[in-house]
């Protein structure tokens, strides 16, 4: 199989702080993936060190099966995490610069540039400066600016954010839209639900290394359904009950929990129902916010134990 | 190299562009045009005839003031250093004297001078002879033209009074109170020119000013211009297409060529308009601008010193825009990096004075110092050749070195965000493969 993206071992250290610390994965040609993480635990320098703006102390960055070099970047697009345009250019100058930085002619630039603008609603604004738009317009354009050269491969940092439903729609109808085209996409995100449902592998590193990795088919199988969903009126106190509840998200009137190894999911039920009046009850395969909840938790007791 | 020339452009049109770069390319030659021509515009055409009323104790003395001032007036004669109220001043004056002195006299002058009949009156005491002493009263002190004028006239009376009362004849008296004239050469390895030392002394200033100002601006413009793109964190976006080294080049080179198409608009006003305004200047101040104009060589000179003393300054002042995350820390960066450009300044008028000094000499061969002292300098007398270029190397040699270090810290800061970098860890930059 072809990979787009080849981390081997990769370390990054600033000073005495380990940002990335022998991180390795492949990401297969057509793919998506993603990238997860809670803040801090080194998506972004992981990411700069994809796309050549820093260099690893170790290991090794190969991009379409080759050592990474930055003629390879042309085929790369990059949406980084904050927005990167300059303020007080017009939309289309920013585009058409960007575009002719990867290689576009003037011409060709421009015309994608309209193309795009036109795709994601933004025409009437191109001759607007950056700064005059809101910031989800800022993001959509940032995401043209990613795209604009055609990339076989884009690394997108929260694409999403900042995005109002409607354009969240329009972005990801544009991404799938890629991925028919057979371009591999690399997602850095928390947002678990749009990683769910677009990405067909994940990363998850937490502080520097990676925590879980494979196919989120898989992944999912893995954790069984060991997964309650409950919607109910009143109170749980037995989601403090080690001896049933390993770990539980509750957003009051809603909870979704995994059971704790052993417990039997038809006694937790009844304990429920004595202090609270239960609405819906699910056992499904665990969601990936609890999957990345669970997963960030149980390295931070590992870390802390060492 | 297509990359640099991309950010090049952008960094030019982007600038040239701006409001503030045609209303300071269009406003700096006007301005400069203002004030040199306006004041001797309105100078001449403030000719409506003024009133002056001589009052003395006796009538030959309040004559004889009254005829120095005509002949004052007619030839501008009397001293090179105030002839400001010289020959093409067309300003007539009706000129009456009054005697003898009374205080009643005084307060009707006085009264009429408020009243705009008068313009002014000078006042002379019985005793002007021996406390050599007078009162010139008018509406205006602002008319120092007229009281030195005034003066003049008087200091001549009372000596021609003074030479008579020993003996003198008149026209001994007029040579003797005669103007004297010293002309200045000034002898450069060309030969010997001659010369005066207003003009001699107001160019070099002027085109000190010049390069001073445009490297200071335009190096912080460099540096505005990367904490522009590290705070909007286009910088990423870039860096996932150029390298570093690429990026800092175009944007030093970029806003390079904005200064120098400002500084090539200003001369070309400045030989159009210059033209005009100095002939204007010398006609009001007379010959000590007749020196004033540009040599070739200095004029060549002018953009390469520029483009040596930008570089130097833009590659500091682009490593400090990498180091920190606002102006405010910027602004505390900038005044070490800005200090070797002010003692420029400071030094500047003893080295226009005296250009050839030993501590001229080391300013002009100092890395961060010699791009400007020496085109003042040169500007002033031709220095010899093998220190021209000695300086020049120095400046070449050092700029290498700063390149290297400014492109090795402006690579790593440029993507740290947060708390502003110490010196140690800005030393690890550098060491820093």
């Amino acid at each position: 199989m072809a990979y787009t993206l080849e981390l081997d071992r990769v370390t990054k250290a600033y000073d005495d702080f380990v940002a990335v610390d022998n991180l390795s994965f492949k990401i297969p040609e057509g793919e998506i993936f993603g990238l997860l993480g809670p803040n801090g635990a080194g998506k972004t320098s992981s990411i700069r060190m994809m796309i050549g703006i820093t260099i690893p102390d170790s290991g090794g960055v190969s991009l379409f099966g080759q050592p990474l070099t930055r003629r390879l970047l042309d085929r790369v697009g990059y949406l980084p995490e904050e927005r990167g345009l300059y303020k007080k250019m017009k939309i289309i100058e920013n585009l058409v610069f960007l575009g002719q930085l990867k290689g576009l002619s003037v011409a060709e630039s421009r015309r994608r540039s309209h193309q795009w603008l036109e795709r994601l609603e933004l025409g009437r604004w191109a001759n607007s400066k950056v700064e005059e738009l809101s910031k989800g317009m800022q993001q959509k354009a940032q995401f043209i600016a990613a795209v604009l050269h055609e990339p076989d491969f884009m690394i997108l940092d929260e694409p999403f954010s900042g995005l109002d439903p409607a354009s969240s729609v329009v972005l990801k109808d544009a991404l799938l839209d890629l991925k028919k085209q057979g371009k591999t996409i690399l997602f850095s995100t928390h947002r678990m639900d749009t990683v769910e449902r677009l990405c067909d592998s994940i990363c998850l590193v937490n502080q520097g290394r990676s925590v879980l990795l494979g196919s989120l088919r898989e992944i999912k199988a893995s954790y069984g359904r060991s997964s309650v969903q409950l919607e109910y009126e009143g109170e749980l106190p037995l989601l403090n009950d080690p001896m049933l509840v390993a770990n539980s998200n509750d957003f009051g009137n809603y909870v979704e929990l995994r059971l704790a190894p052993g417990a039997d999911a038809q006694r937790l039920l009844e304990r429920a129902m004595r202090t609270a009046e239960i609405r819906r009850f699910e056992m499904v395969e665990p969601s990936l916010e609890e999957i990345f909840i669970d997963t960030v938790e149980s390295t931070k007791v590992v870390t802390s134990n060492a | 190299m297509r990359n640099v020339l991309l950010i090049i452009r952008r960094e030019y049109l982007v600038r040239v562009r701006t409001k503030a770069f045609m209303f300071f390319t269009v406003l700096m030659p006007l301005l400069v045009g203002a004030v040199v021509v306006l004041p001797s515009q309105f100078m001449l055409r403030a000719s409506s005839t003024r009133h002056i009323v001589i009052a003395a104790a006796d009538r030959e003395l309040a004559d004889s003031v009254k005829n120095q001032l005509t002949v004052l007036r007619a030839s501008g004669e009397d001293d090179p250093m105030q002839n400001d109220g010289g020959k093409k001043n067309q300003q007539d004056f009706e000129v009456s004297v009054e005697t003898p002195l009374s205080e009643a006299l005084r307060q009707q002058l006085i009264g009429e001078v408020r009243n705009g009949n008068l313009d002014g009156f000078a006042w002379i005491e019985p005793d002007a002879v021996a406390t050599r002493k007078g009162i010139y009263y008018s509406r205006g002190t602002s008319d120092f033209m007229e009281a030195s004028l005034v003066s003049r006239a008087l200091r001549l009376a009372l000596s021609g009074r003074q030479l008579a009362d020993h003996g003198f004849s008149l026209s001994q008296a007029k040579t003797l109170l005669g103007p004297v004239h010293v002309d200045t050469v000034h002898i450069d390895r060309h030969g010997a020119n001659k010369s005066n030392g207003l003009g001699a002394f107001f160019l070099p200033f002027v085109l000190l000013l010049a390069i001073y100002m445009t490297v200071l601006i335009y190096g912080l413009y460099v540096m505005r211009s990367v904490l522009e793109e590290k705070t909007s964190r286009v910088v990423e976006v870039l860096l996932s297409s150029v390298s570093p080294m690429q990026l800092m080049a175009g944007k030093i080179i970029g806003v390079g060529a904005v200064g120098l198409t400002q500084i090539g608009i200003w001369t070309a006003a400045g030989s159009v308009l210059g033209s005009g305004s100095f002939a204007v200047a010398h006609e009001i101040i007379g010959d000590s601008m007749k020196d004033a104009h540009l040599s070739t060589p200095v004029l060549c000179l002018f953009p390469v010193f520029f483009i040596l003393g930008y570089a130097t300054y833009a590659c500091l002042y682009a490593a400090i825009g990498a180091m920190v995350n606002s102006d405010e820390e910027a602004q505390q960066f900038q005044f070490p990096v800005t200090l070797p450009l002010i003692l420029c300044m400071v030094f500047a008028t003893a080295i226009i004075r005296d250009p050839n000094t030993p501590f001229a000499f080391w300013l002009s061969m100092f890395p961060l110092t010699s791009p400007i002292i020496m085109f003042v300098r040169v500007s002033v007398s031709m220095p010899p050749v093998w220190q021209i270029v000695a300086s020049m190397a120095i400046s070449l040699v050092s700029l290498y070195g700063l390149v290297w270090i400014s492109s090795r810290i402006y690579r790593i800061g440029i993507l740290m965000y947060g708390k502003r970098p110490t010196l140690p860890e800005i030393l690890r930059w550098i060491r820093y493969a």
